[in-house]
C-alpha cells in the first residue's frame, strides 16, 4: 500500500493521473477491505450458528459446504432474492437510508484493523480513535431505522440500542484509554509493536489496571455489539425483533452483517490492545518484518486470537440470560464507569512511580501473569468439576476418543462400543 | 416438453399448461434459497410445542439451515402451527401480508389442513387454506417433529422446482380484509 | 347445624328475597331476582360470617324453555373454608343484568364471556365487548337456537365434504 503510494506520487505522471490512480488505489483497497470484513461476519454468522448448536447439544448447519461452512453464502443470497418490503407508514428516505450507516460504520472500522504486520489498510496514527469513532456511526443507523420504520417494537429498539451504545462507549474508551497511556500511541500497529510475543509482554498480564480494564473493555464492547446479555435492542420476547423488524431482504441483511462485523471487530480490537497482536513469541520485530515466513505465521496468530476471543463472545451469549434495562444502565454507569476511571487512574500512578524494566515492573507483570494463569485454571477446574458431577452423561475419555475415532475407525468402533455398554450400566460409572 | 440434457442440468416440470424450465442460475439460487429456508417464530394453538421441539436437539432444523426469526418481514415460510379461530384469522392474514415474497406456508396438523375434530365448532377456522394459500399440509395431531422436517423439505423441493422470480403465486382463496371499513384496529 | 345450613340461614337474613333449592342434580344454591344481584353479592362478600372473597366461576345458561338466561356464580371463602352458588336469571331477548365486576374484579372478562356467548348485558360493566368472537361476529354461538351462518367475513364456516354433526338440526 505504502509502497505503491510512493510508486505513483513518486512517478512523473501528470497531477491530475497521480489523483486518478490514487483514486483507483484507494477504491481497490475499499473494495477488499470491504470484501474481507464481508467475510468475516458472515463467517461470524457461521460460527454463533455451530456453537450455539453445540451449546443446545445440537448440530448447527451442516448441509451447504462442508460441514456447513458455505451456509452464509446461502443466506446472503437467499437475503439478495427475498422482496424488500417498505411498509406504507414507513418515512421512505430515511428507512432505506437506515442500513447503510451500520453498514459503513463497521466494515469502514475493518480499515484499521491490523491483520498482520503489512496487512492493514490504514494505519492511521488515531488509528484506535477512528475505531471507536466510526463505529458509533452504528447508532445513527439503528436509530434511523427505529424511527423510520414507525413501528412501536422498531422504535423502543431503536431508542433502547441508542441509548446503550452511547453509555457504553465511554467504558469502552476509558478502558481502551489505559493502555493508550502505557503504550504513549494511538495507532494501532504502534500499540501492537509496544507489545511482546509472550503473554507476559501483552497489555493485559502488564499491571493489574490493565489486566481489570480488559474485562472492563469486553463487558462494554459486548453491550456496545448489542450482544447478550445486554441484547435489549433485538430482545424476542419483548420486541418483535428491535429495530429491524420491518426490514427485510438485503436491508436486513445490512443490519445483520454489520452487528456480527461488529462481534468481530470488537475481538479484534481486544487481540490488538490486549494481547499483543500478530507478534510471534521469540521473535523480534526486526526479524519479524522483513521475512514473510513471519508475516504469514503473524497473520495466523491475530487470525486465531481474534476468533478464540468471537468463540468466547458466542459462547457468553448462549450461556447468559438477558438484563434489564435498568440494571444493564446501572451497571454502566455505576460501575463500570467508574471502575474504567480508576484503572485509568492506577494505570497513571503505576506509570510515574515504577519504571520500566525495573524489578517491581517485572514482579507486576509475572504477578498479573500468575494471576490470570490462576484464574483460568480454577475456571478449568470448576468446569472439570462440573463435567464429573454430570455423571455418566458426559465421559472426557470417550470423548477424546470420539475426536480420535474421526480420523481411526478402530478406535470409533470401541469407542462407540464403551459408550453402549456404559448407557447399559448408567449407575457403574457414577 | 422434453429435452436431450441431463435431468441434474435443467429440471422440467411438466404440468397441464405447459412446462416450467429451471435453468442452472435458477437451480444455483434455488440451492440457496432452500438451504436458508427462515420459519416464522409463530404459533396458534399446541402444534407450536411442537414446532419448538424440531428446533431442538433431536430434530435439529437449524442443519439444515433453518432458524426461527420472530419477526414476518424476514421469515420465508409461516407454519400454522394449531387450531385457527375466527378470531385469529384475520392476524393470520395480516402475517401473511407482512411477510416478503417468496413465502410458504405449511398447514401443521389437522386443525390447520381441515379443522381437524372441531368441524362442529363455532369458532375455528376448518383449514388455513381458507385464509391463506397452503403449500403443504401435514397431517398428525400434533405431527412430529420429524413429520414437520419432512414438511419443510417438502417445500424445499418446491422451491427446487420454480424459476424464482416467476414463482406462481397461489390464488387467493377468499380474500378476507383485516380491517374492514369501520372496524377498529385490533393494535 | 352444618356448614351448609349456617350459610343458608345467613344468607336468608342478608338477603330476604333469595330462594334456597338443595340442589337434587347438584351442589344446592340460591336463586335471586335480577335487581337484588349486586346488592346481594356485595353482601356475601362482605359479610364477616359468610365472608366469600373468591369468585371461582361466574357462567351462564341457556333455558328456551323457559324463556331465560341463566347466570352462576360459584364462589368460595379462603377464610372460611366453604363455598356457594348462587344464580340469577334474566330474559333471553335483551336481557340485562348488574354488572359485578367491581364486587370480584374477577368477574370483569367472565361477563364479557356471557355477553359474548348468550348475548346478556351487563349495566355497569366498564369494558363490555366480545371476548372469544371476534368483534364483528353476528349472534350468540352458544344459545340453543343459533345457526351458525354459512360465511364470516368470507370465509366459509363450512369445509366441503366435511360432516357438521350440529349444524343441520337447530
Amino acid at each position: 500500500m505504502d509502497a505503491l503510494y510512493e510508486l505513483i506520487t513518486g512517478s512523473d505522471l501528470g497531477f491530475w493521473w497521480k489523483q486518478l490512480l490514487l483514486a483507483v488505489l484507494i477504491g481497490a483497497v475499499g473494495v477488499i477491505v470491504f470484501s474481507v470484513a464481508l467475510v468475516y461476519a458472515a463467517l461470524m454468522t457461521y460460527l454463533e450458528r455451530r456453537v450455539s448448536g453445540r451449546v443446545q447439544s445440537r448440530v448447527g448447519p451442516n448441509r451447504v459446504g462442508p460441514l456447513g461452512l458455505l451456509q452464509w453464502l446461502a443466506d446472503g443470497a437467499k437475503m439478495i432474492l427475498k422482496e424488500d418490503v417498505i411498509p406504507a407508514a414507513a418515512d421512505r428516505p430515511l428507512f432505506r437510508l437506515a442500513p447503510y450507516p451500520v453498514v459503513i460504520g463497521v466494515f469502514a472500522a475493518f480499515a484499521s484493523v491490523p491483520f498482520g504486520e503489512w496487512l492493514i489498510a490504514a494505519d492511521l496514527n488515531v488509528g484506535l480513535l477512528y475505531l471507536l469513532a466510526i463505529t458509533s456511526l452504528v447508532v445513527v443507523g439503528i436509530l434511523m431505522a427505529g424511527w423510520a420504520s414507525n413501528n412501536k417494537w422498531s422504535l423502543f429498539g431503536g431508542i433502547r440500542s441508542a441509548a446503550q451504545i452511547v453509555s457504553y462507549e465511554v467504558p469502552t474508551a476509558l478502558a481502551i484509554l489505559v493502555v493508550v497511556l502505557m503504550a504513549g500511541s494511538l495507532s494501532t500497529q504502534d500499540i501492537i509493536r509496544e507489545q511482546g510475543g509472550w503473554p507476559w509482554d501483552w497489555y493485559v498480564f502488564r499491571q493489574p489496571f490493565a489486566f481489570a480494564a480488559f474485562f472492563l473493555y469486553f463487558t462494554a464492547a459486548l453491550a456496545e455489539g448489542n450482544r447478550t446479555p445486554f441484547d435489549l435492542p433485538e430482545a424476542e420476547s419483548e420486541l418483535v425483533a428491535g429495530y429491524n423488524t420491518e426490514y427485510s431482504g438485503m436491508r436486513f441483511g445490512g443490519f445483520y452483517l454489520g452487528e456480527f462485523g461488529n462481534v468481530y471487530l470488537m475481538c479484534a480490537i481486544a487481540t490488538l490492545v490486549f494481547f499483543g497482536g500478530w507478534q510471534i513469541p521469540g521473535v523480534s520485530p526486526a526479524e519479524h518484518h522483513g521475512s514473510w515466513l513471519w508475516q504469514i505465521v503473524g497473520f495466523g496468530l491475530f487470525f486465531v486470537k481474534a476468533w478464540a476471543a468471537s468463540f468466547v463472545v458466542v459462547w457468553l451469549r448462549w450461556t447468559l440470560p438477558r438484563l434489564r434495562v435498568d440494571q444493564l444502565m446501572s451497571l454502566c454507569y455505576r460501575y463500570l464507569v467508574p471502575l474504567s476511571f480508576v484503572c485509568l487512574l492506577g494505570t497513571a500512578v503505576l506509570m510515574m512511580l515504577v519504571p520500566a524494566g525495573s524489578l517491581f515492573d517485572s514482579l507486576l507483570r509475572f504477578g498479573t501473569f500468575g494471576f490470570g494463569l490462576l484464574v483460568a485454571a480454577i475456571f478449568f477446574w470448576r468446569v472439570l468439576w462440573h463435567i464429573r458431577h454430570v455423571g455418566d452423561r458426559i465421559d472426557l475419555k470417550i470423548l477424546a476418543r470420539g475426536v480420535r475415532g474421526r480420523f481411526d475407525p478402530a478406535i470409533q468402533h470401541r469407542a462407540y462400543g464403551a459408550f453402549r455398554k456404559q448407557q447399559k450400566q448408567p449407575e457403574e460409572s457414577r | 416438453m422434453t429435452t436431450d440434457k441431463p435431468e441434474r442440468e435443467l429440471v422440467v416440470e411438466a404440468g397441464p399448461e405447459g412446462g416450467l424450465v429451471v435453468g442452472p442460475i435458477d437451480r444455483l439460487l434455488n440451492l440457496a434459497r432452500k438451504h436458508s429456508l427462515w420459519y416464522m417464530l409463530f404459533g396458534t394453538a399446541c402444534c407450536a410445542i411442537e414446532l419448538m421441539q424440531t428446533g431442538g436437539p433431536r430434530t435439529d432444523a437449524d442443519r439444515f439451515g433453518m432458524v426461527f426469526r420472530s419477526t414476518p418481514r424476514q421469515a420465508d415460510v409461516m407454519l400454522l402451527a394449531g387450531t385457527i379461530t375466527y378470531k385469529m384469522a384475520s392476524r393470520v392474514r395480516l402475517l401473511y401480508e407482512q411477510m416478503a415474497e417468496y413465502r410458504y406456508v405449511i398447514a401443521m396438523g389437522s386443525c390447520a389442513s381441515t379443522g381437524g375434530l372441531f368441524q362442529g365448532s363455532y369458532a375455528v377456522v376448518k383449514g388455513g387454506d381458507l385464509i391463506v394459500p397452503v403449500d403443504v399440509y401435514l397431517p398428525g395431531c400434533p405431527p412430529r417433529p420429524e413429520a414437520l422436517v419432512e414438511g419443510l423439505m417438502l417445500v424445499q423441493q418446491k422451491m427446487e422446482r420454480e424459476p424464482w422470480l416467476k414463482k406462481a403465486h397461489g390464488k387467493l382463496p377468499q380474500p378476507v380484509d383485516p380491517w374492514p371499513e369501520g372496524a377498529e384496529l385490533h393494535r | 347445624m352444618s356448614q351448609i345450613e349456617t350459610i343458608q340461614a345467613r344468607l336468608l337474613e342478608l338477603v330476604p328475597e333469595s330462594s334456597w333449592s338443595d340442589g337434587a342434580a347438584g351442589d344446592p344454591f340460591a336463586a335471586l331476582p335480577a335487581d337484588g344481584w349486586h346488592a346481594a353479592c356485595l353482601a356475601v362478600r362482605d359479610d364477616p360470617a359468610l365472608g366469600f372473597d373468591f369468585l371461582r366461576s361466574l357462567s351462564g345458561v341457556d333455558r328456551p324453555a323457559d324463556d331465560r338466561i341463566e347466570v352462576v356464580a360459584h364462589l368460595f371463602s379462603y377464610k372460611h373454608r366453604h363455598a356457594l352458588v348462587l344464580k340469577t336469571h334474566t330474559g333471553r331477548d335483551g336481557g340485562a343484568l348488574p354488572s359485578i365486576h367491581d364486587v370480584w374484579p374477577a368477574a370483569e372478562w367472565y361477563e364479557r364471556e356471557i355477553f359474548d356467548l348468550l348475548g346478556v348485558r351487563f349495566e355497569g360493566h366498564r369494558d363490555l365487548r366480545r371476548l372469544l368472537m371476534p368483534e364483528d361476529w353476528q349472534g350468540h354461538p352458544l344459545r340453543k337456537d343459533y345457526r351458525e351462518a354459512e360465511h364470516y367475513r368470507g370465509i366459509p364456516t363450512r369445509r366441503p365434504g366435511y360432516a357438521a354433526p350440529d349444524r343441520d338440526e337447530p
